[in-house]
């Protein structure tokens, strides 16, 4: 009981009945041969119990990298983690004019380092522009240059993720193992998507897959955390790419959009918040929600609380945006008395650096919001 | 992805007006994060439009540089390298490999990075490498006429140097390049 957070204390003895019977129930859920979709997701909005240690899998099943037949599994899985083996050598051996010439050529002359002591050395041709002064546009010089940046972000905020948690940061060589593993996976997507690249913020949401792909306590599917993960990654991103491209932040299907559906929604079921909060104090939803929105809430709770959010996010067989909305809209209910009472600045405040709260709480007024 | 621009022996404007147009049309500034120059501008003005391109700017004397102040010989560490500049006349026989291959160790660099006979060369040897970047404006030089405008952009990324060799031949520019590694081998 120790492991679960949502009772801190030790829980009740009918908490603690409830505990065991959501965690057997799910575990009969995911020993079925062919596993009941319907049946996991209603189980997951509830909450996966952590003891169970089955998150990891069902999170897989959830966002679809798993197939329901569990014969299909070894399968499925060596073929994609075959597949990202293939992305990491494509995307990730990467120097600049990296075309089998100039590879060729350096190999060459890294064996002429080796055994030629004296002697002038060779100069090899290169083509018309690829060198770094060339005033035409150098496909390949640009697209390096780019690249070189998109890495130097990805690497500043992959480093600044998760600041105070031991598996994502320090001096430890699993946290710089963790840190090299979102560095991939960022670069890589970033590479296979040119239309929309690396967006700050990404990293947030990649990082509780991660962590719960690489605590699978079956080692052998942990070791593949970084392969799953990116799947996963990309499935979940599906959903959220309008979120991050600029382009769409002012149309229907952009962020903004999104936001005035939110406010929608609260107008529905709080009409008197929802004045207080828009009109008469004047706090935009652009102020608070939109890190809340784009970052599915990872930036609002402790990891832990995260996590079981996203339980709930993940089981929404239509894409988290829908769920995720209620919850935000649940958030704003729950301290209607404080934001009834404040102004601008102390509802901005509080909606900035959201107050502690009980998750499960949180869920269930959520849930009535449909 | 570090840019080293190496240059020098200009003789502007006692031996030639100007850097070739080509040259000067690719050099812009904002591109390059370091110029190491090898001497003989050798009036200000040029001093001030190599500033402008970088202000990162090193130069070491050439015996008809107007400014008496720059150093004999100079070293910068950049990145994982460590170049040594110096012009080059003072080193005797000029462009002797060996007596610069001396050099190269009393400076303890990876890079030596010399002028005066304006003529581009690029030399390993176990103390490290040695590269003369030429005549930017292909000025002649105490031995011959006969000169080719060139210069060297170094691209260092870690512990490998891109060269590229950039030298006007018959009015066009053509760009050669010359990979290399530090190993452990390089210094002492």
């Amino acid at each position: 009981m120790a492991s679960s957070p949502r009772s801190p204390q030790p829980a009740a003895p009918a908490q603690a009945e409830l505990e065991i019977s959501r965690q057997s129930r799910i575990l009969a859920a995911l020993s079925k041969k062919v596993i009941d979709l319907d049946e996991l997701r209603m189980l997951s909005a509830q909450g996966v119990p952590d003891g169970a240690g089955v998150r990891s899998t069902v999170w897989k099943l959830l966002l679809g990298y798993l197939p329901s037949d569990r014969e299909l599994w070894e399968q499925e899985l060596a073929k994609k983690r075959s597949q990202y083996e293939a992305f990491k050598d494509e995307f990730l051996g990467n120097t600049v004019g990296g075309n089998s010439a100039t590879r060729g050529s350096e190999a060459h002359s890294d064996g002429n380092a080796e055994h030629v002591e004296n002697g002038f050395l060779d100069r090899s041709v290169i083509a018309q522009d690829e060198h770094p002064l060339s005033i035409g546009k150098t496909k390949e010089w640009d697209q390096f240059v780019e690249n070189s940046e998109m890495i130097e972000q990805v690497d500043r905020d992959v480093k600044r993720t998760h600041p105070d948690m031991h598996f994502f940061c320090g001096d430890s060589s699993f946290a710089k193992s963790n840190q090299e593993s979102l560095k991939n996976i960022l670069i890589i997507f970033a590479k296979l998507n040119a239309g929309i690249r690396y967006v700050q913020g990404m990293n947030e949401i990649l990082a509780p897959l991660f962590f719960v792909f690489r605590d699978d306590p079956d080692y052998k599917n942990a070791n593949f955390a970084e392969a799953d993960s990116f799947f996963c990654f990309v499935e979940l991103l599906s959903g959220l790419r309008d979120n991050f491209c600029q382009k769409l932040d002012n149309s229907a299907v952009g962020i903004q959009g999104t936001l005035s559906k939110l406010m929608q929604l609260l107008r529905k079921y709080d009409g008197e918040l929802q004045h207080h909060l828009e009109i008469t104090t004047e706090v935009n939803p652009q102020f608070y929600a939109f890190r809340w929105i784009t970052l599915l809430l990872t930036q609002e709770f402790n990891f832990a609380d995260t996590i079981h959010i996203w339980d709930t996010l993940l089981s929404d067989p239509d894409g988290p945006q829908e769920t995720l909305l209620r919850i935000c809209c649940a958030m704003l209910i729950l301290v209607r008395k404080r934001l009834l009472a404040g102004d601008f600045t102390s509802n901005l405040k509080l909606l900035q650096s959201y107050p502690p709260t009980n998750i499960g709480h949180l869920l269930y007024v959520a849930n009535k919001l449909q | 992805m570090v840019l080293v621009l190496a240059l020098g022996d200009l003789h502007i404007p006692h031996r030639a007006p100007d850097l070739p147009a080509k040259f000067k049309s690719m050099l812009v500034p904002g591109k390059i994060q370091h110029i190491i120059c090898t001497g003989n501008l050798c009036i200000k003005e040029i001093h001030d439009y190599l500033k402008s391109l970088c202000p990162d700017l090193h130069i070491t004397r050439g015996e008809y540089d107007e400014d008496a102040r720059y150093p004999e010989t100079k070293t910068v560490t950049i990145g994982q390298f460590k170049l040594g500049l110096c012009h080059g006349h003072q080193v005797v026989p000029w462009g002797d490999l060996d007596s610069l291959a001396m050099l190269q160790r009393q400076l303890d660099v990876d890079i030596l990075v010399t002028g005066h006979t304006h003529q581009f060369k690029a030399y390993k040897h176990e103390g490290g490498v040695v590269i003369n970047p030429g005549s930017a404006t292909g000025a002649y030089s105490s031995i011959t006429y006969d000169v080719n405008p060139s210069f060297v952009l170094m691209d260092i990324d870690g512990l490998r140097v891109v060269v590229y060799v950039y030298e006007l031949i018959d009015g066009e520019v053509k760009v050669d390049k010359i990979d290399f590694k530090k190993t452990a081998t390089m210094h002492g």
